[in-house]
């Protein structure tokens, strides 16, 4: 047990659950309050937290063990396609969905294509979201087991269900404003690990060259093709077809404060992918990623090598809120696809608010049980069970939420078929393992297209005040 | 109703451009030429992420530009 590391730890969990109380009376005043934090968080929190909630376990721990294991190359396609998330998605989408006026990503399918698509969308989001748990479970099962001394089995449970407790509690306020703590913990840790790393190898080209005569491919291209340009459009739509990124940007307080805290929120990622790139240099030159059990574990190794163990405590701590952050927003994004798409939007529309934060709760806790049991047997390296949750994300709803917003012509039977289309012709690519790791998007999110394409063509065109409705999606420049 | 292009949205526009970068690295793909030992894919990548963020203030300038020119 790492006494300093533990305490330091305990200490941060113990503040943020304090805050996540803090702020629950707050949250179960409304609903609106409870899922976007009522529409009210300015540019400075909202970049951190957006940040955060982009930035999960992966960006620290699976980049860095990724590129390590596979070559650095890897780890820039990585940084590659998450820096372009934010301005891809302000791009394409985040103005018009913020005009739509709706508050989650199956609403938006409801308002655009109707209630079947808002059901088969809401299901969607709760699968990728839930598998999605499993890397964030991974990532803190592993931290947690180094540092307590206990199991990785026993870490990856008390872990998953003490921050399950802090998320449920609060909703997106106490997400939000614990975010900033956590996005700002994590950044300044990674920088501060990135000057020691630089001094202690005397500047960046002696380190690559001291990674370089320890593994001589840290440089190179280690896998095929595909691997990488999958990977790329996997991370590039996240910001499109998650539903935890999408919920933040409705929780700015208008539409400038929303470009300005992406803008912000890149710059935050960029920083924190350039540092990264020395944890990966430092990384390669210790050599031992072979010896470890876990490849994803080199991220803390490269911090007990280069911190002292105040700072290294601190970095957990960081590791463990990126960890929190990701995982509760997309706790949240299940709760609200369950408790306010599906059970209010069709079971119960008469259901009073109290009931329906409530319900989302439970499904909160089940979800997190289900990402618990699957973490104790973790099927893939970090960054490739994230990929794989981009990529299935990016087969289904990429398309019909782009064609959704820029082509009046996509229509209910097309959204529907390209959905439906793109996941499951993902799935059968991930089941048959035919392509190399991480290409499948490669193939479902054209099919998706195509499918999309071809069905609105064939079938009726939507009316004319759904017509008139993705007009005035783009009225948001007016 | 819209009376502004849909292909005259800056958001439009900066998606190509993000596109043909991202193209020129995936296309090209140079994984055989080397600077400090390293693929000059992940050198080109490298160069993008700083590129992705000018993209992202050069999105949000011209938007608020836009913005303060319906104002007036």
């Amino acid at each position: 047990m790492q006494v300093t590391e533990t305490i330091i730890l305990l200490i941060y969990l113990v503040v943020m659950t304090v805050i996540g109380i803090y702020f629950y009376r707050r949250a179960r005043q409304s609903e609106a309050d409870y899922f976007t934090a009522g529409k009210s968080i300015n540019t400075f929190v909202g970049a951190f937290a957006i940040f955060a909630a982009v930035a999960s376990s992966s960006s620290l721990m699976g980049a860095v063990g990724s590129g390590v294991a596979l070559g650095v190359p890897y780890f820039f396609t990585y940084a590659f396609g998450v820096i372009a998330i934010l301005p891809f998605s302000m791009f394409l989408v985040s103005g018009q969905i913020r005009r739509s006026g709706v508050k989650t990503l199956p609403e938006f399918f409801k308002q655009r294509f109707g209630k079947s698509v808002q059901i088969v969308a809401a299901a969607v989001v709760v699968i990728g979201m839930t598998f999605y748990m499993v890397p964030q479970l991974t990532a803190s099962g592993l931290i947690g087991s180094h540092v307590l001394g206990i199991d990785y089995v026993t870490a990856v449970i008390i872990l998953g269900l003490g921050f399950t407790l802090y998320a449920a509690l609060g909703g997106m306020w106490a997400i939000t404003y614990t975010d900033l703590i956590q996005g700002a913990i994590m950044l300044i840790g990674i920088v501060i690990l990135a000057l020691f790393i630089l001094v202690d190898h005397n500047g960046v080209v002696s380190l690559i060259n001291d990674a370089m005569a320890v593994d001589p491919a840290f440089g190179d291209i280690t896998q095929p093709w595909m691997s990488y340009f999958g990977l790329f459009i996997a991370f590039l739509w996240f910001g499109i077809i998650s539903p935890s990124v999408v919920m933040r940007n409705f929780a700015s307080r208008d539409a400038k404060t929303a470009r300005r805290t992406a803008m912000w929120a890149c710059l935050i990622y960029l920083t924190l992918f350039i540092a990264g790139f020395f944890v990966t240099a430092a990384g390669a030159s210790m050599g031992i990623i072979d010896t470890l059990d876990n490849t994803d574990m080199i991220f803390v190794s490269v911090i007990e090598q280069y911190l002292p163990a105040i700072l290294g405590g601190i970095m957990l701590a960081g590791l463990m809120a990126a960890i929190m952050s990701s995982a509760d927003a997309m706790l949240l994004a299940i709760s609200a696809g369950i408790a306010h798409d599906i059970y209010k939007e069709h079971i119960n529309p008469k259901a009073n608010e109290r009931f329906v934060t409530g319900l989302g709760l439970v499904v909160m806790i089940i979800a997190s049980i289900a990402g618990i049991l699957i973490a104790i047997d973790p099927p893939g390296l970090i960054a490739i069970m994230v990929g794989w949750v981009g990529g299935f994300l990016l087969s289904a709803f990429g398309f019909p939420i782009v064609l959704g917003i820029w082509w009046k012509r996509a229509n209910t039977m097309g959204a529907l078929t390209g959905m439906v289309g793109g996941s499951i012709v993902f799935l059968v690519l991930i089941i048959g393992q035919w392509l190399p790791t991480n290409a499948e998007p490669i193939i479902a999110a054209p099919v998706s297209l195509i499918l999309m394409i071809v069905v609105s063509l064939m079938t009726e065109p939507p009316s004319q005040e759904i017509q008139a409705r993705v007009d005035h999606y783009h009225t948001h420049l007016e | 109703m819209a009376s502004r292009s849909k292909f005259q949205d800056p958001g439009l526009i900066l998606t190509v451009v993000l596109v043909m970068y991202s193209a020129f690295v995936f296309v090209w793909w140079p994984t055989d030429i080397y600077w400090l030992g390293i693929s000059l894919v992940g050198w080109f990548m490298f160069i993008g992420l700083f590129f992705w963020f000018l993209l992202a203030i050069v999105y949000v300038l011209w938007i608020e530009n836009i913005e303060r020119k319906n104002d007036s």
